[in-house]
């Protein structure tokens, strides 16, 4: 698309900005207005920019003083001088694990159900309820998890899996309090679910008809053509899908604050235990930050939630960009 | 040639179907519970006094989160007067300028990286600017974290429905001389309108329910916000608002500040349900967030 | 509209149930003429109505589809050729509101009856589309997908087979060092032989081939025409398509269709020298459609 204003007379050169004023044209109105909107675009990149800046320098402390003992000790405890940060990590890491290995099959699930066995009409309304659950605040899931779903884990679920033969395993063991690893997992997969369903439906339903009808027409079943052509078709933008979530979830706040415990000082034993996250240390340990040191560690933390969701942001667009250009359009 | 089992297919089928109709319900179901938990536990704190009285103190009973309305209000309106322009005019040259440029791609690479940019992140973003250098929280900071979330929602979504304006409209404008930047914003960006409104809506109203953003940049109060300056004002303090302030209320050992904290969730719940499905309704637009 | 029992022509007979008597003193006749009676139907159609929602599409065809001929269906576009071809295999049911009664008896069956086994049937009936449609597998796993999924093959069973389909759909010598290359990097008409060559492999009986070649190039076409003469052999063929000249050079059987109903149904020769009907003859010689 040329960016040419349509005047009389013959362009000027280059950027137009030395053309003398026609008319009563302000011939200056389309260069200043192309460059008022790059600077307003431009203002992302900056922002971005300025973010990294500003954690990097703001840990500087921290990372001169400790070094990469954060990286290497578990407790997380400035009264007593220690700053590690792998109780976090390891938390950030089960959590997200599990939050995606009970989302993905689920939103896999929903968005075949969206796209080839439902309705339209019910297809939209199943849709717009997952889109709702989606716009829930983070808020109001951790109030939920802990009011709601901590008890009935807690009075429920735990004990009867330490009941089965399962309870003996010793990622089940352990006092069944209800917050913990488990059910900070499972609310976490609840809030990135219909983030994931969301762009897995659209890639699907981006499939060419008559590639799916070609697959039908051969007599394969639902699941045969979902499986063996319409996944393959959308696995770049599915894939994208998933780092999204993984993304999302990883950073994560309140709904994991609220129920996983906050136990900064060891790794979770069980499923069951009290543990952390990057977010949850970084939300709960921030008010009562007293000396510049941990303000700084807790602000390396940041920058380490920063670094690790960035890589999977990245990886995350370049898959949805090769989704895009096999298909053509803008997931 | 021997023929494979038609009956195992049919029952994969089958199994997997089912399955699909599950995670389905399990979806829907979900949704309902938590609706229904917050409505149920949140309405008996909804009178008159929740909305025009300030928090109660410890064990006193009454009270409200009037000023906790009123400066959620504030912040959110001082982060939209940021973002939302940036947005918009962001979106203007990704969609109208840069279709293929490669400062285009890269800021739009660049835009989608931030999107996923943990929204605690964005509050750290506002602390070590603000609050560190000026030894104090305040309302203000907290804009700027929620700008910083709502820049590329606002700009991703305004750039899909900028898109979405057929090109024979730009070139009928330009066609009979109109100078680029008014064919842009007189004549794509109204045909763009409802979706334009509507992806503003939906971004303002993504950030309002935020909480991690709030934690070290806002805090909250227990008082009315006192203007712009001064100890309680919204350049100077800490500014009261719900997110904050339901999160400190919801661990505290009191059930009538508990509830209390639950009338706030049904508060966003509402505000924020509401909004959604009005303007699906009304502006038949797709999903943002 | 044309009204099926409107009697214009008083010499001739009704030109639906029965196809015309085959009038021989029209030069070259082929033999598909004096078949009629003689040769066994693959498929029969009775009666057949379709529905899309409220609206119907298609009125009470009949037609035969002869056994290794090929039968052409002509008329011009929108008069539910395809939607007639399509209930040959049923594939409308993807389709919420698509519906058809009647019957369509295959090898004596009536396969619109409930009941019917669907993934069997599209095995006996293969389909090949408009636009041509690789699965998003290497050429190999596209011949092999239909192998796979009906029969218990070895390895080098699959491959012999997956070659021989190759070679029956005129695609082997193109392909035969790009057999891990993607289907989709073919050229268009490469790609409709491979999808030819794939509807085959499954050992059809029965080839659907709607408008097989409105999106291919005439070199393409001419070699799918070709096939289409060779594939006769083993193969019943039914093929819709919108260019007469196509169904006069390669088809047996030629179905005038308009406005869902068939007009006439007759040798190819009979339909296009010596038309019985007007509408017809009208349609031929390009007055309309």
């Amino acid at each position: 698309m040329s960016t040419a204003h349509v005047e009389t007379g013959p362009p000027a050169g280059g950027a137009g900005a030395q053309a003398r004023p026609r008319r009563h044209h302000f011939a200056f109105g389309d260069p200043l207005f192309r460059w008022f909107t790059i600077v307003c675009a431009a203002t992302v990149a900056a922002a971005m920019f300025v973010l990294i800046g500003v954690l990097v320098k703001n840990s500087w402390l921290a990372i001169h003083v400790l070094g990469i003992k954060p990286l290497t000790h578990v407790a997380y405890n400035p009264s007593t001088n220690q700053y590690g940060a792998l109780s976090s990590l390891f938390g950030t890491f089960v959590t997200t694990i599990l939050a995606m290995l009970i989302a993905v099959p689920l939103a896999l699930a929903i968005s075949l159900l969206l796209v080839e066995l439902v309705h339209p009409v019910v297809s939209r309304i199943l849709g717009t309820s997952i889109e709702m659950l989606a716009a829930v605040p983070s808020i109001i899931f951790g109030m939920w998890g802990i009011f709601v779903v901590a008890p009935l884990m807690a009075n429920h679920v735990e004990p009867w899996v330490q009941s089965t033969p399962l309870g003996r395993l010793g990622i089940f063991s352990g006092a069944p309090v209800g917050l913990g690893i488990l059910t900070a997992g499972v609310v976490l997969s609840l809030m990135i679910l219909p983030f994931i369903t969301a762009v897995s439906r659209d890639v699907l339903q981006m499939v060419p008809t008559v590639v799916k009808e070609a697959g039908y027409g051969m007599g394969s079943t639902t699941y045969e053509v979902m499986r063996k052509i319409s996944m393959r078709y959308a696995l770049s933008g599915i894939a994208g899908a998933v780092f999204l979530g993984l993304g999302r979830a990883l950073g994560e706040t309140m709904a994991v604050a609220y129920v996983i415990g906050g136990n900064f000082t060891a790794l979770p034993h069980s499923l069951f235990a009290n543990g952390t996250t990057v977010s949850a240390t970084l939300a709960l340990n921030f008010g009562e930050s007293s000396s510049k040191l941990e303000t700084s560690s807790l602000i390396e933390l940041a920058l380490i939630l920063f670094v690790i969701t960035m890589v999977f942001q990245v990886i995350a667009q370049l898959w949805l960009a090769r989704a895009r250009r096999m298909t053509g359009s803008r997931a | 040639m021997p023929p494979r089992s038609v009956g195992r297919r049919r029952l994969a089928n089958r199994v997997v179907t089912a399955g699909a109709w599950t995670a389905g319900a399990i979806g829907v179901f979900v949704l309902g519970w938590i609706v229904t938990t917050v409505v149920v536990r949140g309405i008996g704190a909804w009178n008159v006094a929740f909305f025009t009285q300030l928090p109660p103190n410890g064990t006193d009973t009454g009270g409200g989160l009037a000023n906790c309305i009123i400066g959620t209000l504030v912040i959110t309106f001082g982060a939209a007067i940021v973002g939302l322009p940036l947005g918009f005019f962001g979106a203007i040259y990704l969609s109208e300028f840069g279709r293929a440029g490669r400062v285009a791609t890269g800021i739009r690479a660049v835009t989608n990286i931030v999107l996923g940019v943990p929204s605690i992140i964005a509050g750290m973003f506002a602390y070590a600017i603000l609050v560190l250098p000026s030894h104090h929280f305040s309302g203000f900071s907290a804009s700027l974290a929620l700008a910083f979330i709502m820049l590329p929602v606002m700009t991703r979504t305004a750039e899909d429905v900028l898109n979405l304006v057929p090109n024979e409209l730009r070139e009928s404008a330009l066609a009979m001389g109109v100078p680029r930047w008014k064919a842009t914003l007189g004549v794509v960006v109204k045909a763009a309108r409802g979706g334009l409104i509507t992806g503003a809506i939906l971004a303002v109203v993504r950030v309002a329910g935020e909480t991690a953003p709030l934690l070290f940049t806002a805090l909250s109060s227990q008082y009315w916000m006192s203007g712009l300056f001064g100890n309680s004002g919204y350049f100077g303090g800490p500014t009261p608002n719900l997110t904050k302030e339901i999160f400190d209320l919801s661990g505290q050992p009191y059930p009538h500040l508990v509830q209390l904290a639950w009338g706030g969730a049904l508060l966003i719940i509402v505000a924020v349900l509401g909004v959604n499905v009005l303007t699906r309704l009304l502006f038949q637009r797709g999903k943002e967030w | 509209m044309v009204d099926i029992m409107d009697m214009t022509d008083p010499g001739a007979p009704p030109a639906v149930s029965r196809p015309l008597p085959p009038r021989l003193e029209v030069t070259g006749a082929r033999d598909a003429a004096a078949d009629f009676d003689t040769l066994p139907s693959k498929l029969s159609v009775r009666n057949l109505d379709f529905f899309y929602g409220k609206q119907q599409a298609l009125y009470a065809n009949d037609l035969e589809i002869k056994e290794h001929r090929v039968t052409a269906i002509i008329g011009p576009s929108g008069c539910g050729k395809s939607t007639h071809l399509r209930c040959y295999n049923r594939i409308y049911e993807l389709y919420r509101d698509q519906r058809a009664t009647g019957e369509v008896v295959l090898d004596g069956q009536n396969i619109l009856a409930s009941g019917t086994d669907l993934l069997g049937l599209r095995r006996r009936v293969g389909m090949i589309f408009q636009k041509p449609s690789p699965f998003p597998m290497t050429v190999f796993d596209n011949i092999a997908y239909g192998l796979r999924m009906h029969f218990k093959l070895s390895k080098s069973e699959l491959s012999e087979r997956v070659e021989d389909a190759l070679k029956r759909g005129a695609l082997w010598e193109e392909v035969k060092n790009k057999l891990s290359e993607p289907g989709l990097a073919l050229s268009g008409g490469q790609q409709q032989r491979l999808c030819i060559a794939r509807a085959i492999a499954a050992e059809p009986e029965l080839i659907l081939m709607d408008e097989p070649c409105s999106a291919i190039d005439p070199v393409g076409t001419a070699k799918i025409e070709e096939l289409v003469q060779e594939l006769k052999s083993s193969y019943t063929i039914a093929l819709v398509t919108h260019n007469m000249q196509q169904a006069a050079r390669v088809s047996d059987y030629t179905a005038f269709f308009f406005e869902g109903r068939i007009v006439e149904f007759g040798a190819t020769t009979q339909i296009f020298e010596n038309p019985a009907r007007k509408q017809t003859e009208e349609y031929i010689t390009g007055r309309f459609g």
